[in-house]
């Protein structure tokens, strides 16, 4: 009975974990994504000749910042699938 | 400041990306073998996994994100690089999950996310290889 209460705990544990994981990594990818975006607009309204000069940048940027929330999801996916923390738990 | 390609940008990401895969997978083989917590070659494999999440991932925001090359507006241009990558999340989550299900038994998770983690990040190293040019 203390094995699945055990359990039981740690999973929800980890849920409020994977939770906390994904949306902090969302709102950190999305804020700089909406700072990264403000900025080459401001830049393609002053100086149009520069738009595709700076498309190919951005597209990379774009994948700069999402690398984090990236890794954060699989880290989430790890701990969803295959979490470590339940190997303490007795059989 | 000189016009670099979209095209080029991609294939810069690319190469940056494979490397980065495969020294991953590499280094977790050889790991492996000398600490003999985990099979060699599932980790090496488990790496592989993880970064070529990130390289498909990209692909397809790539794909996506060439439509956008002959577009002169510049809120066209941001909403079609949105869109790619929203693409290129939607496909590594699916990827990641895919492997999380079908490769459960032998996985070694550890080594999947420094896979992944390599290859998200080091596609941003694309940056300074343009510059250089």
């Amino acid at each position: 009975m203390e094995a699945v209460q055990f359990l039981a705990t740690i999973q929800a544990y980890t849920g409020i974990g994977i939770g906390l994981i994904i949306g902090l990594g969302a709102a950190g990818a999305c804020i700089g994504i909406g700072i990264m975006c403000a900025s080459f607009l401001e830049g393609a309204a002053r100086q149009p000749e520069m738009i595709p000069a700076l498309q190919g940048k951005v597209f990379l940027l774009l994948g700069l910042i999402d690398a984090s929330f990236i890794i954060g999801v699989g880290l989430a996916m790890m701990f969803a699938f295959a979490n470590p923390l339940l190997s303490v738990v007795p059989h | 400041m000189e016009n670099i390609k979209t095209a080029q940008v991609y294939k810069q990401m690319l190469k940056w990306q494979l490397l980065a895969t495969i020294s991953v997978a590499v280094l977790v083989f050889i790991l492996a073998k000398i600490i003999g917590v985990a099979s060699p070659e599932h980790a090496a494999i488990s790496a592989l996994c993880g970064g070529m999440s990130a390289v498909i991932g990209g692909i397809a925001g790539a794909l996506i994100a060439k439509s956008g090359d002959k577009k002169n507006n510049a809120g066209a241009i941001l909403i079609t690089m949105l869109k790619a990558e929203a693409v290129k999340i939607f496909v590594i989550a699916l990827l990641l999950f895919l492997t999380f299900k079908l490769y459960n038994e032998h996985l070694v998770p550890i080594a999947l996310i420094l896979g992944l983690a390599a290859s998200a990040i080091l596609s941003g190293a694309a940056f300074f290889g343009l510059d250089k040019k």
